[in-house]
């Protein structure tokens, strides 16, 4: 549990250092994490798609119970960003004062440490999300 | 099928009993309460085990501590919803006929590690390589769809803590209650904040405890009936849903119990549900369809502790009474079963229980009445 797991973060390398999620053929939905069958309408006809990693804000909190071995980031803001694609996740927020923080605000994925495994010296990486630098606010601004 | 017993050690930081002795004084407990019982079979809910106490198959160690014998012994795990999932459990294998009387105990070391780590295993609850792994905790998600209720429904922050409050208020009458003392209305000013807008008021406290039960299919002198269970789930995290504010799982399995019960949900006079959070607790009554979404908050009575005629959490809570964790569910069960039979006000009608894990990503219901 306290460890990291070598063959664990390279077998879900498809997931930490990309977005992907399940678009259903059938109702045309889109939803994180991806899964064999569509969280709306149950059906199988769903393939695998890898976002853009473009999105806007939709809500954050602040954190400051944090659990172990994320205590380096305190606090930590999560938030639950809309991808372009049409659907919601939960993320981690960086590269933000707390303060200048806006709901609606564009943001990008950023890959970025999640942790270090002191004894084997292993080190995580994954997907967080950062402000679009100079991008206004609102969906639909702020791409290229 | 019915409830023939039961007992309930005070949540606490018992910093001088591992789980044996916890799960020994419960049903020590339940036994001085209602006589001796003699299951065939001991179901144990604990969550963490494995983290908390290095402890893998836990309930044949807790047969051996109890010197029961010739038992068929069980361990069920469903994160937070453990102690009603393994209700639905007993129920079934006494109605299938494989087993004759099932003493379950819900039991949980939760508090003697740093609140760090205490907080990591809890996270666990939902999908490790998604939410876990990136330190999305509960108490995050919790504050997250906080603020979404917020916002759709016109509150403020004050408006919600009147939910701490009430549950402290219950606590007090409660004897094994974690939490037993009042809060004022503004006593959120000094309360730190976990995840904002959450503070640790708005949170159930980390505390120990075990509970125990005793079902079969006889009544007995005394008994409590389990007039309908139902269970479903959805997805782990709330905000792939449709819609994050409204509990899926939750309405789906209440609705299959009443249904089992043959009854409609204004018959249920009492019920205890899950408030791991403060806005859990409004959204949980709203996707029971006991109040209208968004009313929670202004609907229920700070008085009488309810929503129209149905008492809600008059044991405190998982905010008051405690929540530890695998124990909650049969906490919650004992506590209706304790009302059922002493208060006069509801030996005519039906209790029940919710119970969840994470914001109702896997669901338990359980429906009684007092027969005897």
């Amino acid at each position: 549990m306290l460890k990291d797991s070598a063959p664990r973060i390279w077998r879900m390398r498809d997931n930490l250092y990309r977005i992907r999620y399940s678009r259903c053929k059938a109702c045309g939905a889109s939803f994180y994490p991806a899964r064999a069958s569509c969280i709306r309408c149950s059906s199988r006809d769903v393939e695998v798609r890898v976002s853009s990693g473009l999105g806007t804000l939709v809500e954050y909190t602040v954190l400051y119970q944090v659990p172990a071995r994320m205590q380096d980031n305190a606090p930590m803001v999560i938030g639950v960003v809309r991808l372009d694609e049409g659907f919601e996740l939960y993320g981690v927020i960086v590269d933000a004062d707390i303060k200048d923080l806006r709901k609606g605000m564009r943001v990008e994925a950023a890959l970025r440490r999640l942790r270090v495994d002191g004894s084997s010296g292993l080190i995580t990486y994954g997907i967080k999300f950062r402000p679009v630098i100079g991008a206004a606010h609102g969906e639909g601004s702020g791409r290229g | 099928m019915f409830i023939n017993a039961g007992g309930a050690v005070e949540v606490d930081r018992h910093f001088d009993k591992g789980f044996k002795a916890l799960a020994l004084e419960a049903f020590r407990r339940l036994e001085s309460g209602y006589g001796s019982v003699e299951p065939d079979t001991l179901v144990i809910s604990s969550m963490a085990p494995e983290s908390m106490s290095e402890q893998i198959g836990i309930a044949g160690v807790i047969a051996d501590h109890l010197a029961l014998r010739r038992l068929k012994v069980f361990r069920v795990e469903m994160g937070e919803a453990s102690g009603l999932a393994a209700i639905l459990t007993a129920y079934s294998l006494v109605s299938s006929g494989l087993s004759r009387g099932v003493l379950v105990i819900g039991v949980e070391k939760v508090s003697e590690y740093p609140v760090s780590l205490i907080a990591k295993v809890y996270s666990m609850i939902g999908d490790s390589d998604y939410t876990g792994l990136y330190g999305i905790s509960p108490a995050s998600e919790a504050a997250i769809l906080a603020k979404i209720y917020m916002d759709r429904y016109g509150y403020s922050y004050e408006d919600l803590f009147k939910w701490p409050v009430l549950m402290h208020k219950n606590a007090v009458k409660n004897p094994h209650a974690q939490l037993r003392f009042m809060l004022k209305s503004d006593s959120y000013k000094d309360s730190p904040i976990i995840s904002e807008p959450l503070r640790l008021l708005d949170a159930y406290p980390f505390g120990d405890g075990a509970s125990a039960l005793y079902i079969s299919g006889a009544p007995g002198d005394t008994a409590v009936e389990i007039s309908g269970v139902g269970s479903s789930n959805d997805s782990c995290d709330a905000v792939s849903r449709e819609d994050p504010l409204f509990f899926r799982s939750v309405r789906e399995s209440f609705d299959d119990a009443l249904r089992m019960a043959g009854i409609a949900r204004d018959r249920v006079k009492y019920i205890e549900i899950h408030d791991s959070y403060t806005p859990y607790a409004y959204i949980v009554l709203e996707s029971l369809g006991l109040v209208e979404r968004g009313d929670a908050p202004r609907k229920i009575s700070m008085e009488s502790s309810s929503i129209d005629t149905t008492y809600v959490n008059i044991s405190g809570g998982l905010k008051a009474r405690g929540h530890p964790w695998g124990a909650t569910g049969v906490y919650q069960t004992y506590e209706v079963f304790r009302s059922l039979l002493g208060e006069a006000e509801l030996s005519d009608s039906y209790g029940a229980v919710q119970s969840m894990n994470g914001p109702g990503s896997q669901s338990y219901s359980v429906i009684m009445r007092r027969v005897r």
